[in-house]
């Protein structure tokens, strides 16, 4: 068989695989920017009960390997937390989700609160002086100055959760990678399957670059 | 308007103010000078609960800012604040810094607080550039826009700290100006300025600051003509 018959017989179990990986990247992607926000308004709180908190986060997500975060959620707190069948029949989904997004945004918890303290101090005092709390503040007057420089390194980190998403194939779930190794199981076509998987990974992650490329110029013209 | 009683304030173990107290009366100018270090600019942000103070009272319109159940964005939308180095919002058109605090903190329509900040546009001088963005003016542009931007919440007070220190000699002027102008018209001001000429046409009293203490106070003709203090006098040699 042909290098194209091969692919292309194996394409819509491969896409059916991209999908899903789109789907946890995206899932992944909203959590842990969530998680990152709140977790660097922690750290940067002035109540150290909250600053303990966001440490003791990231230390712990960002110093353990993804995969063993994954198996743990996946395998070993359902012994101590009925956690799988409370999402009963999609812990696996669940499980993955979450251990993805709890890693990623210990990371994003760094990028966001590097991008915070590199607004000039002088911006918070004359929001303060006008009034402003601290919520108003944060909203209005740091945050926005604080995203566009936080474009490039948080576009660095979505690219790195859907390429860490791959890992999700240890526990079955099957998305693009795990797709790739159920259809080798078959047709042995090694060569021809794993190139059409990264061919389809680069096209995924081409097309957030050029998005957040886009994003970047927008914000220079209309933001400044 | 403010009474500030017997406020120390340390940094760790150094300790930048000394027992002050003073009294601001209502329309009252009150010109702050003294040489770098000697805990002016501290001072002035004090009074805005920029910096706590470690010990005293700080009391402005009725309300003890030093307390620790006082809400400090109430005290401060009432005193306003012009920095040295502008500080206005990079990422906000002129128009939306004046704006953003009648429209936030009072919650002002867009409407009335556009007509607003088109008027304190107007007064400073910079009625054109309303939809320009702070790097795009100059020096002196931009603390005229910070000067309405604080004026934009009908403050009761103004804090200047050090308003023209960053600016190009020939810029020095215009934002001078504004300044006597808004003195002219009865605002109650602290100025924390090296610009002598300025206290003396416009300020009601002179304060010279030094190691922490106000030194010597009086009006500036006293103050400048005749000092008491030789370490006044040493000062004012230096920089008249």
């Amino acid at each position: 068989m042909s290098f194209y018959a091969i692919v292309s017989a194996a394409m819509p179990q491969l896409l059916y695989g991209a999908r899903l990986t789109i789907l946890f990247s995206i899932a992944a992607i909203i959590m842990a920017t969530i998680l990152g926000l709140i977790f660097a308004l922690f750290k940067l709180s002035p109540f150290s009960v909250l600053r303990k908190i966001g440490e003791v986060y990231v230390h712990i997500f960002r110093g353990l390997p993804l995969l063993v975060e994954i198996f743990y959620i996946y395998f070993a707190l359902p012994m101590v937390l009925p956690m799988h069948k409370w999402f009963d029949p999609y812990f696996a989904p669940v499980a993955g989700a979450i251990a993805l997004a709890l890693n990623e945004g210990a990371y994003i918890t760094e990028i966001v609160r590097a991008g915070i303290l590199s607004v000039d101090r002088g911006q918070t005092e004359a929001a303060l002086s006008i009034g402003m709390n601290g919520f108003q503040t944060m909203r209005f007057i740091v945050l926005p100055q604080a995203f566009k420089r936080m474009i490039p390194p948080l576009v660095n980190q979505f690219i790195q959760t859907i390429k860490d998403t791959s890992l999700l194939s240890a526990i079955s779930l099957s998305e693009l990678t795990r797709q790739g190794q159920i259809v080798i199981s078959t047709t042995f076509a090694s060569l021809q399957i794993w190139t059409a998987v990264a061919v389809i990974y680069l096209a995924v992650i081409l097309s957030l670059t050029a998005l957040s490329s886009y994003m970047e110029r927008r914000f220079q013209i209309d933001q400044r | 308007m403010i009474s500030v009683k017997n406020i120390s304030k340390h940094f760790g173990r150094h300790q930048v103010l000394k027992d002050i107290s003073l009294e601001i009366a209502p329309r009252e100018v009150v010109v702050i000078i003294g040489p770098s270090g000697s805990g002016k600019s501290t001072f002035l942000r004090c009074l805005n609960g920029l910096e706590v103070v470690t010990e005293g009272r700080i009391v402005i319109n009725g309300v003890e800012i030093t307390h620790s159940k006082t809400n400090l964005s109430l005290v401060r939308k009432e005193v306003g604040m012009v920095f040295q180095r502008f500080n206005l919002f990079q990422h906000l058109s002129v128009m939306e810094n004046i704006t953003i605090g009648p429209r936030q903190v009072l919650k002002m329509s867009k409407v009335e607080a556009e007509q607003r900040a088109q008027a304190l546009l107007e007064k400073v001088g910079l009625k054109e550039k309303a939809y320009s963005y702070p790097d795009q003016l100059s020096g002196g542009q931009q603390q005229r826009v910070a000067i309405a931007r604080a004026l934009a919440m009908n403050p009761i007070v103004m804090l200047f700290d050090e308003p023209t220190s960053a600016l190009d000699p020939e810029m020095v002027g215009e934002v001078l100006a504004v300044m006597k102008d808004l003195a002219r018209e009865g605002m109650t001001m602290a100025v924390v300025t090296h610009e002598m000429g300025f206290a003396r046409e416009v300020g009601d009293r002179v304060l010279f600051m030094d190691e922490g203490c106000i030194l010597e106070e009086g009006a500036p003709g006293q103050l400048f003509n005749n000092p008491r203090e030789e370490r006044t006098r040493l000062f004012l040699s230096k920089i008249l």
